[in-house]
């Protein structure tokens, strides 16, 4: 696991989500956030702008839905 | 036959009450009463509606009598997970922040299941929001898991493994975002399917992250599963994800010769990535050696890592989860259950980046596995890389302490079937393995599966607790 980022990082993450947490909940969200850090790096291999997203949409049913 | 008539499977139930040797009436009450004595031991129900189903249980015999028999599903008592919206019964996610909510439509699959003259004995336990659990801070505490009740059933469709494992129910729904469908089949020695995305609605369904959610049903044998699939399905043109495909009958290969199929093995996955427990190694190697008997080849293929597929369906599902459940989170944090509450307000720490390079990734995922299986038809893996742990002893953030074996196929969108893989030595726990199809190929996948059941004979294996 990557090192752990500083808990002010992780307050000021949760603040901006609008949690207000006690020390305990931080120090665990903390190592969460170790593991969410680590997995980010692992999909940043480096790839084309050409690379799309994966999505989802099918004008046929869009249609379906707006005249059913 | 079993005498026992919550231990028929739907087939054999279907059979006889079709040739009027069965009456649905019977059946549910056997059920009922099967619920009533283990439940308090079990957890499996957060509502049980008894009445509701023999009143439909009635219905179903009249109308079989009269002549109007619907289909192998006709009569037979199923559980519903409890996310699937029921119309005039709460559904509440087993969540006390739902708790009073009473939805004034069924869900599409359910609205199908009933069309096809399933009878509802009742709402299923889960993980909170399809992630939090095992939780005690509920309003009901977990299910448990009938072949030791000290043992977690998995998750998040933990209710519904419980109640067919225990005989409660014949077939149940589940759902599975990450493995919520073939994790408690494995852990609780179920047939389970998570179809391929886009084949069943989700309309109706509490979602937890859309572009991972499937629904699918879990059930005591693998063509038992292929029947409540049946019914289940359908085009939904009001879910945008429901694929507009030509109904198959997915029964239609069960009990046909698998000699010449391929069978892809996913090696690294449960020996290297994700080491699995000897017991599960050694039922792998079983099912292999039971395919090449059939007449099956069997080859080696390499994927991406586990870790990359498990990296981008944990990112993607944070993400979901959080933007669906921010505003609940911020004003009632207090009516979450603690583990539901922490693991969906991680969304709050990833960014947009981190979503869009989870959905590049994913497509390339996709694509890599979709070159591997030119020219297999069947992936084969781990369902559970362990057999069930203690119930009280499953850590907070047990997902990303080891790639999970069935997010890939989340993130892929293939279909995946859990197929129990006989029982561990000393415990007698149940261990599986998952084969993964082509997308709207579940009728493949099934044909395989039904043939090692039929190879082997772990189906007339029951909890000892369910025989009593």
């Amino acid at each position: 696991m990557t090192e752990p980022a500083p808990s002010s990082d992780i307050t000021l993450l949760l603040q901006r989500a609008g949690f207000a947490l006690t020390p305990v909940q931080i120090a665990e969200y903390t190592e969460a956030y170790g593991y969410i850090t680590e997995m980010a790096a692992r999909i940043r291999s480096p790839r084309s702008y050409m690379a799309e997203p994966a999505h989802v949409f099918s004008p046929a049913v869009a249609a379906t839905e707006v005249t059913s | 036959m079993s005498t026992d008539l919550t231990q028929l499977s739907i087939a054999q139930a279907a059979r006889l009450i079709a040739q009027r040797e069965l009456s649905p009436v019977e059946l549910t009450q056997a059920c009922i009463a099967r619920t009533e004595a283990l439940d308090a031991q079990l957890n499996a129900f957060v509502t049980f509606t008894p009445e509701l189903a023999l009143a439909a249980a009635r219905v179903a015999e009249t109308e079989i009598a009269a002549g109007h028999h619907r289909g192998p599903l006709h009569g037979i008592p199923v559980g519903l997970k409890d996310i699937y919206d029921t119309a005039g019964v709460a559904t509440t996610a087993h969540s006390r922040l739902l708790r009073q909510r009473v939805p004034t439509e069924d869900a599409f699959t359910v609205q199908q299941l009933k069309a096809a003259g399933a009878v509802i004995t009742g709402k299923l336990g889960t993980f909170e929001f399809a992630i939090g659990g095992p939780s005690f801070d509920l309003f009901t505490p977990p299910a448990r898991n009938p072949w030791d009740p000290a043992r977690t059933t998995g998750g998040s469709s933990s209710g519904s493994g419980a109640a067919v494992a225990a005989g409660m129910v014949l077939g149940a729904t589940g759902s599975d975002t990450g493995g919520s469908i073939r994790s408690p089949s494995a852990l609780c020695g179920l047939a389970g399917i998570k179809p391929t995305y886009g084949l069943l609605s989700r309309r109706g369904i509490l979602p937890l992250s859309q572009s991972l959610d499937h629904a699918g049903p879990m059930c005591w044998t693998v063509q038992d599963t292929a029947l409540m699939l049946q019914a289940m399905a359908g085009h939904d043109p009001l879910d945008p994800a429901c694929a507009a495909v030509a109904p198959v009958d997915f029964s239609a290969r069960i009990g046909q010769s698998v000699k010449g199929k391929t069978i892809g093995v996913i090696r690294h996955f449960h020996e290297k990535d994700h080491v699995a427990s000897p017991s599960v190694l050694a039922a792998i190697d079983q099912a292999i050696s039971v395919y090449r008997d059939l007449g099956c080849e069997v080859r080696e293929v390499t994927l991406p890592p586990l870790a990359d597929f498990a990296a981008v369906g944990i990112l993607i599902m944070l993400s979901e989860a959080f933007a669906i459940h921010e505003a609940d989170l911020r004003a009632t944090p207090e009516l979450y259950g603690e583990i539901c509450r922490d693991r969906i307000s991680l969304g709050a720490m990833t960014t947009g980046g981190d979503y869009v390079q989870a959905l590049r990734r994913r497509r390339e995922l996709s694509l890599a596995v979709a070159e591997a299986m030119v020219g297999i038809d069947v992936l084969l893996t781990a369902g559970s890389p362990f057999p069930a742990q203690a119930i009280d002893n499953v850590p907070k953030w047990l997902m990303f302490q080891k790639p999970s074996v069935t997010m890939p196929f989340n993130v892929t969108g293939l279909p995946a079937l859990s197929v129990c893989g006989g029982y561990e030595t000393g415990t007698g726990l149940p261990v599986s393995f998952q084969l993964i199809g082509h997308a709207f190929e579940e009728a493949t996948v099934f044909q395989l599966g039904h043939a090692y059941e039929q190879a082997t004979a772990w189906r007339a294996v029951r909890p000892a607790l369910a025989t009593h």
